[in-house]
């Protein structure tokens, strides 16, 4: 299903491959070059996803940022920037960007990103059932208790935090980023392979011993959880 | 004008000011109503007997020497002597000067007093050539003060002498020693960094700031030697990777076979996956060095994330061979800093440990407080690092060449230290017997201190 996004980005190369990727995955992308352009065109309110561009000319991404939740317009909004410290992330996420992205990136880790915002927009307008379900596994959020095939998982709290993360995204690839960034909330990079020792731990409490694997491995990507 | 004038004058007339206000004092405390009255008296006296003279000529001169002598009080001296000096008629024989037009202070030889007495007196030239010689004898105390009053003229002069004097020599002496200063200042600003303030080795102000110059001018030296060196050594391994990545794309572009390609492409993003984690970290160190983050300080309880880290690296210092410890502070351990830049600390610490030290079999992580710091320690049992080696593991691409062959940049250490620096705290390497024990000790705020008293 297409979603509007709208691209706010001064880099015409950067601007022309990701306005092609995220085309080809069937969404309608609007494009803006400077930050006051983007922020005109944003504040119709009629995008379903805002990707913003850190360092723009005219009004840098930041303020075009503030200026739009001041006005009270909540698309989510993913910054890009080649600032990398972990305080330009912080300062990114604090003046209420839903997402932060470190160029350069893949475009599977952008549109992984993309995906999960553009799904957490769509679970705010369609609250489900709050139990969660893939295939034959069935998630309480409320309990925090885990069954496959009428089998209760025990987990340890990180690792239910990590699969609930799974199950919330559900068919879609999550990144080894976005997990350190939703399930342990640390915005470094951890160098050694952390997340995918834990990914393999809970891999083999949720799928050893049942015929069909539920945690996929998407090469290049990241993981993905679907029946 | 120049400074070292200015010093002198300055020197000079605070000299002057400070002799004036003492002479003042010493004249104010000596001179009284006794002196004026005295001298007072012997100009009256002179007047009288000068105005009989004229009007009367000598006959009435000497009857109004006379009468002085009989009728005015004990203490008047007067007499007329000749024009060869000899006494003809009056109370005083001789004076202990020669004799001269003016008023003076002087001792005279009384008729009937045995001893020379301290005179004030006025000697006038008359017409006829002889001596009018008019005035009052001194007591001791009077005399005293007159001297004194004297001498006072005398210190002032030398007051106003010696304030030049020492303005010279004190405008000459912190010209020198601030010369020397300002030499080497300008030899820095002609590149050579090498100079060093001399030192008198008394210690005084002077020596001060020489000693904060040179202590300045090392921090310096040290400083542009780190930068040199690193800018080095981030173009020296920066040009493997680079190489690397440059041969694996050229071989992909040349190759026919698609799986080959698609092998060499990984590669070349794999390549240069890692030459952004060596540029985030560069990048993060000098921003942590900078202070810059001071600003998204916030309360958070160490202890819990510690907890958490080594939790986080238990599956892989597991899989590495080695069990992690940690014994959780029953009460929380507050601190106010960087939460994700300590975190990111702590886990190079515990990843250096998990890749280094995993032989040992175990990775104690502990924290603890003790009123004045907070210390997180991260101990493994592995070969750990010589004493003398551990300077050079805290530099960044300071990897020890025993290491060489492992993967990383050689930064986790120097970025740690760094964010402990960015908490006014220090990276500690220590000998755990056997193995590496690495800690970062951070000085408690005042708050922080208050937190940990009232726990």
């Amino acid at each position: 299903m297409g979603r509007k996004i709208l691209l706010v980005e001064d880099d015409a190369e950067t601007a022309a491959y990701l306005a092609k990727g995220l085309t080809q995955e069937g969404h309608s992308v609007e494009q803006a070059t400077n930050g006051q352009d983007g922020l005109f065109r944003a504040t119709d309110g009629s995008f379903d996803l805002i990707i913003l561009d850190r360092m723009l000319p005219a009004l840098d991404g930041l303020s075009v940022l503030k200026a739009l939740r001041a006005a009270r317009i909540e698309t989510p909004v993913l910054i890009l920037s080649a600032l990398a410290s972990v305080g330009d992330r912080i300062e990114g996420l604090e003046h209420g960007s839903d997402d932060y992205l470190v160029k350069p990136f893949s475009f599977a880790e952008l549109l992984a990103r993309v995906n999960a915002l553009l799904r957490r927009r769509e679970a705010r307008i369609d609250p489900a059932d709050h139990r969660l379900t893939v295939g034959d596994l069935e998630i309480d959020p409320l309990s925090r208790t885990v069954k496959r095939s009428g089998k209760k998982l025990d987990l340890k709290p990180r690792e239910y935090l990590l699969l609930e993360y799974f199950a919330r995204n559900e068919g879609r690839v999550v990144t080894r980023t976005m997990l350190l960034e939703q399930v342990w909330d640390y915005h470094f990079d951890p160098g050694t392979n952390v997340i995918d020792v834990h990914v393999s731990r809970l891999r083999r409490k949720l799928d050893d011993g049942f015929e069909k694997p539920l945690l996929h491995t998407v090469r290049g990507a990241g993981y993905m959880l679907a029946a | 004008m120049p400074t070292t004038l200015r010093i002198a004058l300055l020197a000079g007339l605070l000299a002057l000011l400070s002799n004036l206000a003492v002479i003042g004092f010493i004249y104010l405390r000596t001179h009284d109503e006794a002196l004026s009255a005295m001298r007072q008296q012997v100009v009256e006296q002179d007047k009288v007997l000068t105005d009989v003279w004229r009007t009367g000529g000598q006959p009435a001169l000497v009857d109004a020497i006379g009468d002085t002598i009989a009728y005015a009080d004990p203490q008047a001296v007067v007499a007329l002597f000749d024009s060869r000096g000899r006494e003809q008629i009056g109370n005083v024989t001789r004076l202990s000067q020669p004799l001269s037009e003016g008023s003076r202070a002087v001792f005279v030889r009384v008729k009937n007093q045995p001893t020379p007495k301290r005179a004030t007196v006025i000697t006038h030239r008359l017409k006829t050539g002889q001596w009018l010689i008019s005035g009052r004898m001194t007591g001791e105390g009077l005399a005293i003060r007159q001297t004194l009053e004297s001498s006072l003229i005398v210190a002032l002069a030398l007051a106003l002498l010696l304030g030049l004097a020492c303005g010279a020599i004190l405008a000459h002496y912190v010209g020198v020693r601030i010369g020397n200063i300002a030499a080497v200042a300008n030899r820095i600003s002609r590149h050579d960094i090498s100079r060093r303030v001399p030192l008198s080795g008394t210690g005084d102000a002077f020596d001060r700031l020489g000693q904060q110059i040179n202590a300045m001018l090392d921090r310096i030296g040290g400083l542009m030697e780190e930068l040199r060196m690193l800018t080095d050594s981030l173009a020296h391994d920066l040009r493997s990777p680079v190489s690397r990545l440059r041969s694996a794309a050229h071989a992909a572009a040349e190759t026919a076979d698609p799986q080959e390609q698609e092998e060499l492409l990984g590669s070349v993003i794999r390549q240069a996956d890692g030459l952004m984690r060596i540029l985030s970290a560069v990048l993060e160190i000098s921003r942590s060095e900078a202070l810059t983050g001071r600003k998204q300080f916030s309360w958070f309880d160490l202890g819990e994330l510690t907890a958490e880290l080594c939790e986080m690296y238990e599956p892989v210092a597991e899989e590495a061979g080695a069990a992690m410890a940690y014994d959780h502070p029953a009460r929380p351990i507050p601190l106010y800093g960087h939460r994700q830049l300590l975190a990111q600390a702590l886990s190079n610490l515990i990843e250096n440990a998990v890749r280094y030290g995993s032989s040992g079999g175990e990775i104690r992580l502990d924290v603890r407080t003790n009123g004045k710091e907070t210390r997180v320690e991260v101990a493994d049992r592995g070969p750990g690092i010589p004493a003398e080696q551990r300077a050079q593991a805290l530099r960044r691409f300071g990897r020890l060449d025993s290491s060489r062959s492992k993967e990383g940049a050689g930064l986790g250490l120097a970025l740690a230290e760094a964010i402990a620096h960015l908490h006014d705290g220090e990276l500690r390497l220590e000998d755990n017997e056997p193995g590496l024990r690495t800690a970062l000790e951070l000085p408690l705020r005042p708050a922080e201190r208050e937190t940990a008293r009232a726990a």
